[in-house]
C-alpha cells in the first residue's frame, strides 16, 4: 500500500465482499481499489447489483469487507470496535439514504439535533446549528412536525440537514434522489453542490440518476463488483 | 434523548405496549392476591392458633416442653408473671396446670387432660369465656366446677350439671380423686383437643394434684405478633433463670409452624409459574417489537448511536412499561386484597392450612404483597428484556437497513 496522503479521505485496498444468498456465495465487490480525496463530489454509478450500495456501506463501516482494507480519514475501519466505530461514524460521516431513514418518533428539529446530542454538543450551540441548517434546507417552518407529516422531498431535506449539521468530513448519499420528483431532486442536488463548494465537504453518491451523474465532478462506474471506469470532469 | 425515544416508542406502539403491560399487570395482580390471601390466612390461623390456645410465648420449667411431667413445675409463677408483665410488649399472661387422668360421668369413663386455668387471666389472655359455647364459664374463684370439651361431653354423655369425677396421681404420689360439677361445654376450635380436655379452676387443679402455688406453664400474649422473637429474648433476659425455658410459638408448635412453612413453599411455586408466564409474554412482545424495528436500530447505529445506547433504549422501554404496569398492578392488588380482607373468600369445602381447617380466607393488605410481585415482575421483565436488547445492540447496520 502506497503512503496515504493527507488529502485522501477514503482509501480502499482490494476490497471484496461475498454475501451468502441462501447458501450460494454472491460476490458483491471483487477487489476494489479506490482513493477519494477531500472535497470531491463523486458519483458511483453502475447497473443494479454492481455493488454501489455495498461499496458505500463498506467505506462507512456499516458493513465489513470479506477481504481487503478501508482507510477512512487515515484510520483502518476493520481495526475499530463497535462503540469506536459508532463514534467515528458520528463524527466523520453524514448519511443520506434513499428511503430517508429518519427516526419516526422524533420531530424534524430533534432528528437534526440527534447526532449533535450524541456528540455532546452544548444545548445552545445545538439549537443555533439546527435553526441555521433548517433554514439552509428550507424547513424552518416544519421543525415541530414528525417525519410522517412531511412530503418525500421534505423528509429528504431533513435527512440532508441531519447528515450535514455536525459538519462531517464526508457525506455518503445512497440514491438520494430516487424517491423524489425531478424538480425536488434537482433542487436538493443543487443545494448539496452548493454546500460542497461552500464547505469543502466530500460528497459520495451512489446513483442511477443522470442528473446526479451530470453534477458529479468525478464519476466511478462499477460493474460486477469492480471499478470499470473512473473519470474526473 | 434515549429516554425520550424510549417513551415515544412506547406510545407509538400502543397495542403492543398494552399487550406487554397486560401480561405484567395480570401477573403482578395475581401474585399480589395469592400473597395477600395466603398472608391473611396465615395471620388468621396464627392468631387463632396462638391467641386462643398456645399463646405467643410460653414459659416452663427447663425440659418441660420436650418431656412434659407433672413434677416439672414453676413454683413462683405469680412473681414471674409480674416480671413478664413488666415488658412493654406483653399484653397479658396466664398460668396453667396440666395433668392427665381418668374422667368419669356416671358409668362412663375416658382418659382426660386436665387444664387448670386462672379464669380471670385466661379470659383476658385467650378469651377463655368465648370457648364456652354452652352453659357458663368457670367462676373466678375455685368452686369445684368443670368446663369440658364438646367431644368429651359426648363421650361421657355428660350434660350441664352432671357430676364429673377425675382420678389421677398427684405430684406427691397420692391418689388424686375429686368430683366437680359441669357448668359449661367448650369448643376450642380443635376437635381432637375437645375430645379429651376438661378445664378446672387453677386452685382446684392445684389442690387435686397437690401442686399448691405451682404451675406447669405461663402463657404470654404480646401486643404485636411480629415482636414475638424480640419479646422472647427480652423475657429471657428479665427472668435470668436457667431453670426456666422461654419459647416462642414457632418452637412450641413446631409441627404446625413447619406445616405452614411448607404451605408457603407451595405458594412460592405458584408465584414462580405466574412469573414464568409473564416472562414468556414479555419476551414474546419485546422480541417482536425489536424484530419489527430492526431497520430503525440499523439507522440509529448508522448515524452514530453506540451499541450500548441501543441496548439501553430497548431495556428502557421494557423498564418503563414494567414500572407503569407495577403501578397499575399495585393499585389493583391493593384494591382486591382490601375487598377480600373485608368480605373474605369463602370456600365450599373447608381449606386446611398448617393443619388448621377454616372456611373463609381473609386477605391481608401488606407491603409484602406489593414488594414480592414488584421485584419479581421487574426482575423477570428486565432479564427477558436483556436478550432482545443485546440482539438490537449487535445489529449490523447495513443488514438491518435492508429489512422492511
Amino acid at each position: 500500500m502506497e503512503q496515504i496522503q493527507k488529502t485522501d479521505v477514503i482509501v480502499t485496498e482490494s476490497v471484496m465482499k461475498v454475501y451468502d444468498a441462501d447458501g450460494i456465495p454472491v460476490n458483491a465487490l471483487n477487489g476494489v481499489d479506490l482513493t477519494i480525496q477531500s472535497g470531491e463530489f463523486t458519483a458511483i454509478v453502475g447497473p443494479s447489483g454492481s455493488g454501489k450500495t455495498t461499496f458505500l456501506n463498506i467505506i462507512s463501516g456499516l458493513d465489513a469487507p470479506t477481504e481487503g482494507k478501508v482507510w477512512l480519514s487515515g484510520k483502518v475501519l476493520s481495526e475499530m470496535g463497535g462503540n469506536e466505530l459508532s463514534d467515528f461514524r458520528r463524527d466523520n460521516i453524514g448519511f443520506i439514504f434513499q428511503a430517508y431513514n429518519l427516526i419516526p418518533v422524533l420531530t424534524v428539529e430533534e432528528n437534526v439535533e440527534y447526532i449533535m446530542l450524541l456528540a455532546g454538543v452544548p444545548k445552545t450551540e445545538r439549537h443555533d446549528r439546527v435553526v441555521a441548517m433548517l433554514e439552509t434546507v428550507g424547513l424552518k417552518d416544519v421543525e415541530d412536525r414528525l417525519p410522517t407529516q412531511l412530503s418525500g422531498g421534505q423528509q429528504q431535506r431533513v435527512a440532508i440537514a441531519r447528515a450535514m449539521v455536525s459538519e462531517p468530513a464526508i457525506i455518503l448519499a445512497d440514491e438520494p434522489t430516487a424517491n423524489l420528483d425531478s424538480k425536488t431532486g434537482a433542487d436538493l442536488l443543487e443545494m448539496m453542490r452548493r454546500l460542497n463548494d461552500e464547505t469543502g465537504m466530500t460528497f459520495i453518491f451512489s446513483t442511477h440518476d443522470p442528473m446526479v451523474m451530470e453534477s458529479a465532478k468525478r464519476l466511478i462506474t462499477l460493474r460486477d463488483g469492480k471499478v470499470d471506469t473512473d473519470e474526473t470532469k | 434523548m434515549i429516554l425520550k425515544i424510549a417513551f415515544r416508542n412506547i406510545f407509538r406502539q400502543k397495542r403492543r405496549t398494552i399487550l406487554t403491560a397486560l401480561a405484567m399487570i395480570v401477573g403482578f395482580t395475581l401474585s399480589s392476591i395469592v400473597i395477600g390471601l395466603s398472608d391473611g390466612a396465615y395471620s388468621n390461623v396464627i392468631k387463632m392458633f396462638t391467641g386462643n390456645r398456645i399463646g405467643h410465648i410460653q414459659v416452663h420449667h427447663e425440659g418441660y416442653h420436650d418431656k412434659p411431667s407433672i413434677y416439672k413445675t414453676i413454683s413462683n409463677y405469680e412473681s414471674i408473671g409480674e416480671t413478664i408483665q413488666g415488658n412493654t410488649d406483653v399484653e397479658a399472661w396466664t398460668p396453667r396446670v396440666f395433668a392427665g387422668g381418668l374422667g368419669s360421668v356416671g358409668e362412663k369413663s375416658t382418659a382426660v387432660r386436665v387444664i387448670g386455668v386462672d379464669v380471670a387471666r385466661e379470659t383476658e389472655a385467650t378469651h377463655f369465656d368465648k370457648k364456652v359455647v354452652q352453659g357458663n364459664s368457670l367462676a373466678e374463684t375455685a368452686s369445684r366446677e368443670a368446663v369440658i370439651g364438646r367431644g368429651l361431653a359426648k363421650t361421657l354423655a355428660a350434660t350441664l350439671g352432671s357430676k364429673f369425677v377425675v382420678f389421677s396421681q398427684a405430684a406427691d404420689g397420692s391418689i388424686a380423686n375429686d368430683e366437680y360439677t359441669i357448668v359449661g361445654i367448650a369448643e376450642s376450635g380443635d376437635d381432637i383437643t375437645d375430645r379429651v380436655t376438661c378445664y378446672l379452676h387453677i386452685e382446684d387443679a392445684q389442690e387435686l394434684f397437690v401442686l399448691e402455688g405451682r404451675a406447669h406453664e405461663i402463657v404470654v400474649i404480646v401486643s404485636n405478633i411480629n415482636k414475638v422473637g424480640k419479646t422472647t429474648e427480652a423475657i429471657k433476659e428479665s427472668l435470668n433463670d436457667s431453670s426456666l425455658e422461654v419459647l416462642p410459638w414457632q418452637v412450641v408448635a413446631k409441627s404446625f409452624y413447619d406445616a405452614m412453612q411448607a404451605d408457603k413453599q407451595g405458594d412460592a411455586v405458584a408465584r414462580l409459574i405466574i412469573m414464568l408466564i409473564v416472562a414468556i409474554g414479555v419476551l414474546n412482545t419485546v422480541l417482536m417489537s425489536v424484530l419489527e424495528r430492526t431497520r430503525e436500530y440499523g439507522v440509529l447505529k448508522a448515524v452514530g448511536t453506540k451499541p450500548i445506547q441501543i441496548f439501553w433504549l430497548v431495556l428502557c422501554e421494557v423498564v418503563i412499561i414494567t414500572i407503569g404496569s407495577i403501578g397499575i398492578g399495585a393499585l389493583l392488588g391493593v384494591l382486591i386484597n382490601y375487598v377480600f380482607s373485608i368480605h373474605g373468600l369463602t370456600y365450599a369445602e373447608g381449606l386446611t392450612l398448617g393443619g388448621v381447617e377454616f372456611g373463609t380466607m381473609y386477605a391481608e393488605v401488606n407491603a409484602r404483597s406489593l414488594m414480592i410481585p414488584g421485584i419479581t415482575v421487574l426482575l423477570s421483565a428486565t432479564l427477558v428484556g436483556l436478550f432482545p436488547a443485546i440482539k438490537a445492540a449487535r445489529i449490523m447496520p447495513a443488514k438491518a437497513m435492508r429489512t422492511h
